[in-house]
């Protein structure tokens, strides 16, 4: 018994990890705080193996159980745990692209920071997991409808506030600030 | 405006590229993880909490832990998180240098001299730069050895780049040169590899312009010819006809893409009027007050647009 645990476990583990080492790290601001959620989700799903469903439905258990990790998380920041510092160090790899590199794209991330976040989350499921309505209303424990809603309202809300916000282009902000003559 | 799909604005906002790999379950790390969790018994019973499990005491994780230095330099602002610089080295040798303030060159150094980085930092004033030559260059330099410098997410002044130590051969030196002017906007760095000994470096007005040359300026935004002509991902072949047709002469830049570039300013390539493949790829188009257009291109095609880091559109919102 133990044993078919353990392997359906280790295949859910493997399944998910890069993607919910990919999801933690685009939704926290340091690469140890992301560790710490992974470490959580996955601690969290062991413990309730026998929920944990079978095949691609894990992935989608675990994002909605690694959700739940990141709000906790952020709601008692303060509270720091014993962490694996080799995957902090891990965790720091997925760091090294910056993600605002580009002028315009903090812009585009400021813009994205005012909206609320259940706007936020359900646009990101779409544009950085790739997750359909359906595997979002899994994830979110919605109904397909409710989650077809959410996501409507909060494109147009996006939509409205980058309007606002004006982004424009400039021939200067192409530019990094840093010259490299190697 | 043509319509843009807000979601496509949002994908280059992720830190992990949508689709792109996240952790590797088969690395040491994972692996240490997986075992931590599953030493523990399995809880079966719902809506009990228990304590995490123990992490394992040692072997992989403490050997980890002596690999890994993180140190932030001293504050020169009073905002906490606006240190001067920081530097982190990673198990796997990666160095992540992040700079917020370009004058503590010394505290730099003698950082990354401690971590085992073979790197010489030094500041100049603005307009200045090390009289050169300061030692012999290295030809081959390995790809991926540093990263271009970028932006560090979140905040505006200051940047960010990550130098691998393990691609260091012996006696090879990284020369860093960085500068900024005094009113704290903007800044400069230069990075050379060499070999053997370099000489101190002593400042001599920079012969360089500053200012960056703006001949080209981008052709198919509002207001330029190419208004509306949609270039960019295009093959050579498929945006020279149109190109033609309207009379224009056109010049090609070829854009040299290192390996890993994340977008942004790629240096200035030389400016060509020979014809390049007709299956290369256009990355944008420019122009010059006489009305030469100037395709960007490369010889191959990227997941990214290079100049963009990403979709135009996410970038150009017109």
């Amino acid at each position: 018994m133990d044993d078919e645990r353990l392997a359906r476990f280790e295949a859910a583990y493997h399944q998910a990890y890069g993607l919910i080492t990919a999801y933690a790290a685009r939704r926290c601001d340091s690469p140890q705080d992301a560790a710490d959620v992974v470490a959580e989700t996955f601690t969290a799903a062991w413990r309730r193996v026998d929920e944990l469903p079978e095949g691609e439905e894990a992935t989608l258990w675990l994002y909605g159980a690694a959700r739940k990790v990141l709000a906790n998380h952020h709601r008692g920041a303060n509270r720091r745990r014993a962490r694996h510092v080799g995957l902090d160090a891990a965790m720091a790899d997925l760091y090294g692209d910056s993600p605002d590199s580009k002028v315009e794209l903090q812009a585009i991330g400021q813009v994205f920071r005012t909206l609320s976040d259940d706007d936020r989350e359900v646009l990101t499921l779409v544009a950085w997991e790739g997750l359909d309505r359906e595997e979002i209303a899994t994830v979110l424990g919605l109904s397909r409808n409710a989650v077809r809603v959410r996501l409507h309202r909060a494109r147009r809300r996006l939509s409205r506030a980058l309007a606002q916000a004006d982004i424009r282009y400039t021939t200067e902000s192409r530019l990094t600030p840093a010259e490299r003559p190697l | 405006m043509k319509h843009i799909d807000e979601i496509e604005l949002l994908k280059p906002l992720a830190r992990v590229e949508p689709g792109g790999p996240g952790g590797d379950p088969t690395g040491a790390e994972a692996r240490a993880l997986l075992a931590a969790i599953t030493a523990e018994k399995p809880g079966a019973v719902p809506g009990t909490r228990r304590r995490a499990p123990r992490r394992p005491a040692l072997g992989l994780a403490a050997a980890v832990v002596l690999a890994t230095g993180a140190v932030v330099g001293p504050s020169l602002l009073e905002n906490e998180v606006s240190s001067s610089w920081a530097v982190a080295k990673a198990a796997d040798g990666k160095v992540t240098i992040q700079i917020r303030d370009f004058r503590d060159a010394v505290g730099l150094r003698n950082r990354l001299q401690e971590l085992g980085v073979p790197a010489i930092v030094d500041f100049v004033p603005w307009g200045q730069e090390c009289r050169r030559p300061r030692g012999k260059y290295v030809k081959d330099i390995p790809g991926n050895l540093y990263s271009v410098p970028e932006n560090i997410p979140g905040e505006k002044l200051g940047w960010q780049m990550r130098i691998d130590t393990t691609l260091f051969r012996p006696g090879q030196t990284f020369v860093w040169t960085i500068s900024a002017p005094a009113t704290g906007h903007g800044s400069s760095t230069s990075t050379y590899l060499m070999e053997g000994p370099i000489t101190p470096c002593e400042p001599v007005p920079d012969p360089r312009p500053r200012a960056i040359e703006q001949e080209f300026v981008p052709a198919t935004v509002k207001g330029r010819s190419l208004e509306g002509f949609r270039v960019d991902e295009k093959t050579v072949g498929e945006v020279l006809p149109e190109l033609r047709k309207r009379g224009k002469k056109v010049v090609f830049m070829v854009l040299d893409v290192p390996q890993g570039h994340p977008g942004g300013f790629l240096g200035k390539g030389r400016t060509q009027e020979e014809p390049v493949g007709d299956d290369w790829i256009v990355w944008e188009a420019e122009e010059n007050a006489k009305g030469v257009i100037r395709l960007l291109v490369t010889d191959k095609r990227y997941d990214r647009n290079p100049l963009y880091g990403g979709p135009r559109d996410a970038v150009v919102t017109e």
